[in-house]
């Protein structure tokens, strides 16, 4: 395996041959070749496993499509007695409170996470540790490494994760929820953004240096004018992946639009699933709108 | 004396001043709604306690290590198989999405403004919803997960890969066309190997999440770390928690690091 992922970082020189030898465009050939061998006996072999699962069915294309339009009428509520919740002005007013809930928690997930990644990236990032611009010599690996493995160790672990392990230490609620975004996008972000600092353009820096700048001199005019713009936009987008599962971690920290999908869902009120997906789906293209808007002011 | 003052306004557009305002007042607003609500959960400090002692002797017995690779290679096997459906949508989606292969402009603009609309809705619902809808038509079933995390992603690599084969330099597909090559000729040997070189490092980048994806799928019901994530939790065996957590992190980093491989060997 390795052997073969050592071939394939190495394309020999002559590999790329001029595109009207045999009609195919190089780039299909070469060590390519390998990789594409390699990726198809990994996926082969992953669909064996999901196949050979005991619970796994074939789903028949007739049922599956009985079923499909069976629960497309029950979320529109066609056989249903009553109002279905999504005309119902009550139902409405109950939903609405929840989204503002989950907008909340998607802000203060998003907040916590850039204040968690703020207060790391400077130690994280090779430049202003370990590279050029690394002022304690002593403790710069130290610090560097740490912060490196926390973002590891946030980012690795999924949200959901977060929340199964914070609800057992803070009451599950908003708070909770919004800490477990914020955990996991705090690794996020922080490898994001430390990216974005080893990428700065050196010239302001060095100007600073030879002026006699100190370390936080160079972090104020040197590294956050250059950043801050990036590190803002990649927060934006962010704010998008995190709006989409605040749904999610609030199944589990009992907040939000997700807790009213999980009842609805567990007490079979199809009509009021509808109405919290249509209000999810909604809230989730406003956020994408909003964020596209204020990402044109960063710039 | 006015001149600096002039160009440091220039550098700086108002637009972003209001923009930090804007943000700082969102988180401020969102603090505050929280800001009355207790904060310590039920099990209090002793559980807080618990959990990090379990930190410092993790359950590292053979047998349950066992579990903890079964349920490694499973979730494993859910990201690869869902990153396969997602490349199945995902790639004819963004012929479609960015309608290189249509030559008329009505068919395109018809065409690309319903499909786009379509995605759109399907990227905006979550992959664990998706799996919970998809567990009411299929069942408990693993191939539920598989399309339930597939699915939404595909949408995803759709939009990206979209815009990468519509944001390619414009002189090399010119020169192609100009020289007679058809729409499926241009795309071949003009858009996908302009496109290609970093679009293998976001594929890889949707792998990782796939796999973090798929870690969660026990919301259905299936398996993998998640699943026995869950069931370590129910039981109060927090000292079996850390060795699943190292697992997933294994399989995160084995991803993140297999993509730098392939994005520095520029192959794919």
């Amino acid at each position: 395996m390795s052997a073969d992922v050592q071939l394939a970082r190495r394309p020999t020189p002559d590999t790329p041959s001029p595109p009207d030898g045999d009609g195919r465009a190089p780039w299909l050939l070469g060590p390519a070749l390998i990789v594409v061998a390699l990726a198809v006996l990994v996926v082969v072999g992953a669909w064996v496993v999901i196949l050979t699962q005991p619970t796994t069915t074939l789903p028949g294309l007739g049922v599956t499509w009985q079923r499909s339009v069976d629960f497309g009428r029950d979320l529109l509520g066609v056989d249903s007695v009553g109002t279905p919740a999504y005309a119902d002005r009550a139902a409405w007013g109950e939903v609405l409170p929840l989204a503002v809930d989950t907008v909340v928690m998607s802000v203060l997930a998003v907040g916590l996470a850039a204040v968690g990644a703020l207060a790391t990236i400077g130690y994280s990032s090779r430049l202003l540790t370990v590279g050029e611009f690394g002022t304690h010599p002593r403790l710069a690996w130290p610090l560097y490494l740490l912060t490196r493995s926390m973002h590891i160790v946030a980012r690795s672990v999924p949200d959901v994760v977060w929340a199964l392990l914070i609800v057992f230490l803070v009451r599950p609620g908003i708070l909770a929820g919004a800490l477990a975004l914020a955990l996991h996008d705090s690794g996020v972000l922080g490898r994001l953004g430390s990216d974005v600092v080893d990428n700065l353009d050196r010239g302001p820096l060095r100007n600073l240096r030879a002026a006699g700048a100190g370390r936080v001199a160079m972090v104020a005019y040197g590294v956050l004018p250059q950043a801050l713009p990036r590190l803002v936009t990649f927060l934006l987008y962010r704010w998008e992946v995190i709006v989409r599962a605040t749904v999610v971690v609030g199944f589990i920290t009992t907040a939000g639009l997700g807790y009213q999908l999980r009842l609805d869902l567990a007490f079979r009120r199809w009509t009021d699933v509808a109405l919290v997906l249509l209000v999810y789906v909604v809230l989730v293209w406003g956020v994408d709108a909003l964020s596209s808007a204020l990402r044109r002011l960063a710039r | 004396m006015s001149t600096p003052s002039l160009v440091w306004v220039r550098a700086r557009p108002a637009g972003r001043s209001l923009l930090s305002l804007l943000l700082v007042v969102a988180f401020a607003l969102s603090v505050l709604a929280v800001a009355g609500e207790p904060v310590a959960g039920s099990g209090g400090a002793k559980a807080a306690r618990e959990v990090l002692a379990s930190l410092l002797r993790p359950d590292l017995s053979l047998p349950f290590l066992r579990t903890v690779a079964e349920a490694t290679l499973l979730t494993a096997a859910y990201a690869v198989a869902a990153m396969t459906v997602a490349l199945a949508v995902g790639i004819p989606g963004a012929l479609a999405v960015s309608g290189v292969l249509v030559r008329r402009r009505s068919a395109r603009l018809a065409s690309v403004s319903v499909v786009r609309g379509l995605f759109a809705t399907v990227r905006a619902i979550h992959e664990l919803v998706w799996a919970l809808l998809l567990l009411i038509i299929l069942g408990p079933n693993p191939i539920a997960g598989v399309i339930a995390i597939g699915l939404p992603y595909g949408a995803t690599v759709a939009r990206v890969l979209g815009e990468r084969l519509t944001d390619v330099p414009a002189a090399p597909l010119a020169a192609l066309t100009s020289a007679g090559s058809s729409p499926w000729q241009t795309l071949f040997y003009g858009r996908l190997p302009l496109a290609g070189a970093d679009l293998a490092g976001y594929l890889f980048y949707r792998f990782e999440c796939a796999v973090r994806a798929a870690a969660v799928l026990s919301f259905i019901g299936l398996g993998g770390i998640g699943f026995q994530i869950q069931i370590a939790l129910a039981d109060l065996r927090f000292e079996r928690v850390w060795p699943l957590l190292a697992a997933l992190l294994v399989l995160v980093v084995a991803v993140d690091r297999l993509s730098r491989y392939v994005r520095e060997a520029g192959t794919v």
